[in-house]
């Protein structure tokens, strides 16, 4: 898939899941390197520890690489149901979900198999 | 964590090879080692279009063994291509036994297992990245079945055709699959019942155009056999009795827990909530399946014992008795309102597999499942002729039909409804 339409897709299901709370403010920050990439989605709802775990989970679970490179191809193309984030955390190098005054911010990196850690922001011991 | 999903694939393919063993052991049991090979050998020729049950063509050893080695190759694919054992594998592994007793072979398949490989080399990527789509796909093995052994060619063209046909035939299907996916979104848990039968479509219409007719086929074992009635019934005792052992005390909540996921496309019960309420809800499914099968009257044949394993397969990737019962309650109301028999071969099929559409009883509730149920038997009692028998999740490909027509109608209402 090329760049473009990879984050075109994830911007697409993560977005879709921060809109389903309906906030006032949503705020989408990218930042590319040649073989990866840095995500940032702030917004201004009001989560719930249990929730914030619950994302945490879904975007840092385990790899699955038989379901990525083929369910994975629904990422961002859902119209209907809730929107599914362990389709964003399989194809994820790194996530952080953290608090922010009034609502949540999610840092997911992502890359290819040169990504390079150092060039991103991820914290010491992460990736 | 590490440790946790090593003891999971550790526990699942122990389960597995049971599972596989002791299909092979019923066979010889029931037909001796003599019966077994020569019925073993006699599938490994013959046509395989729907519907051809194996136990009826080449008897119970044969078949069983059969199966047990479609399966296992299965399964070792999985290991070679390192992918940890969890729900949509463990299915893909039951999927496979099952229609190794209808339509796939060891030989067959391989071809479309390579095919699927070069796809996946074109893109850069490695056959792992596309193993579902390689073990699902190959619902089109008996396309290379019919190419070597139904047009009447000499013995090393026919191997030729046959081979081409099916890296051919892999070699197209992640393309049509992932699109497939986006029809129906996920409600449709046969996805390549979809995508085979979209392609089988194709194939069916090359043949026919260059002449050739498919000649009927309808094998459908009708006789009662001990064995094979307590086949599925004892397997599926052995997975609640696993899943128990895995989870101890804990194995009811988690089955509770399975019952209230929706079980779209990709919905991997084990990662979601564990193996143990993973093998007690396919070993429920099981028995319940069987228990229906029984109260109809229906044989325990190739075919029924096939779709039998399937759903039990996916009792680990989107099937649980919450979320199927609306779809095969729709699934009996349409076959008594057609004035078609419960026990005939469609029909039994139909209720076995409609539970491909038990997501959308799962997401949208039990009106919109047995309307899917109703819809789906009336389309699955026809699709089978369009791709000529070629493709053999044809209820996926109906499932899949119906899925897309219901989720197109749900979302354009939601979509287009005011709202501002």
């Amino acid at each position: 898939m090329k760049r473009k339409d990879f984050i075109l897709h994830l911007i697409g299901e993560i977005s879709s899941y921060i809109l389903q709370g309906d906030p006032m403010r949503m705020v989408i920050s990218l930042h590319q390197e040649e073989d990866g990439l840095h995500l940032c989605i702030i917004d201004d709802n009001e989560h719930s520890d249990e929730e914030i775990k619950k994302i945490d989970k879904a975007l840092n679970s385990r790899k699955r690489p038989e379901l990525a490179s083929y369910y994975g191809a629904m990422t961002g193309h859902d119209l209907l149901g809730s929107s599914r984030l362990n389709l964003l955390g399989w194809q994820l190098k790194h996530c952080d979900v953290a608090r922010t005054g009034s609502g949540i911010k999610i840092d997911l990196w992502l890359g290819g198999d040169r990504f390079d850690s150092r060039k991103f922001t991820i914290p010491e011991g992460k990736n | 964590m590490a440790q946790k999903e090593i003891s999971n694939h550790t526990y699942l393919l122990i389960i597995l090879s049971l599972l596989l063993t002791g299909m092979i052991f019923t066979g010889l049991a029931d037909s001796g080692i003599s019966a077994t090979a020569k019925g073993f050998l006699k599938i490994q020729t013959h046509p395989a279009r729907l519907i051809n049950d194996y136990i009826e063509i080449a008897g119970t050893g044969g078949a069983l063994l059969n199966g047990a080695l479609v399966g296992a190759i299965g399964l070792l694919l999985i290991l070679v291509s390192r992918i940890p054992l969890s729900g949509p594998t463990f299915a893909a592994v039951l999927t496979m036994a099952g229609f190794g007793l209808f339509g796939k072979t060891p030989l067959n398949i391989l071809p479309i297992f390579f095919g699927v490989y070069l796809s996946a080399r074109l893109v850069g990527k490695g056959l792992r990245d596309y193993l579902m789509i390689a073990l699902f796909g190959t619902a089109l093995a008996p396309l290379v079945s019919t190419l070597a052994w139904e047009l009447g060619l000499p013995p090393l063209a026919a191997v030729l055709a046959g081979t081409a046909g099916g890296i051919v035939t892999g070699f197209f299907l992640p393309a049509i699959a992932v699109s497939m996916l986006h029809l129906h979104q996920g409600y449709n848990l046969y996805n390549m019942g979809l995508t085979c039968g979209f392609f089988g479509l194709f194939a069916a219409a090359l043949l026919r155009g260059f002449g050739h007719e498919y000649a009927g086929a309808f094998y459908w074992f009708e006789g009662t056999n001990p064995y094979l009635s307590l086949l599925v019934p004892a397997m599926s005792l052995l997975l609640i009795a696993a899943g128990i052992v895995r989870d101890g005390r804990k194995v009811w909540k988690a089955l509770r827990e399975i019952l209230t996921i929706p079980g779209r496309l990709p919905s991997d019960f084990i990662d979601l909530v564990s193996a143990g309420g993973t093998l007690l809800n396919s070993g429920l499914i099981g028995l319940a399946g069987s228990l229906y099968i029984y109260l109809i009257g229906a044989p325990f044949n190739g075919s029924v014992i096939g779709g039998l394993l399937t759903i039990m397969g996916f009792g680990a990737f989107g099937t649980h008795i919450s979320n199927a019962w609306p779809v095969v309650t729709g699934v009996i109301l349409a076959t008594l309102a057609t004035g078609n028999s419960l026990n005939s071969p469609g029909p039994v099929l139909a209720a076995i597999f409609s539970t491909t559409l038990a997501p959308l009883a799962g997401e949208f509730g039990i009106p919109a499942g047995v309307a899917a149920g109703i819809i789906h038997l009336l389309m699955v009692l026809q699709t089978g002729a369009w791709h000529g028998g070629m493709n053999l999740y044809n209820n996926g490909f109906a499932g899949g039909l119906t899925a897309s027509l219901i989720i197109a109608v749900i979302q354009w209402y939601r979509t287009n409804k005011e709202e501002f």
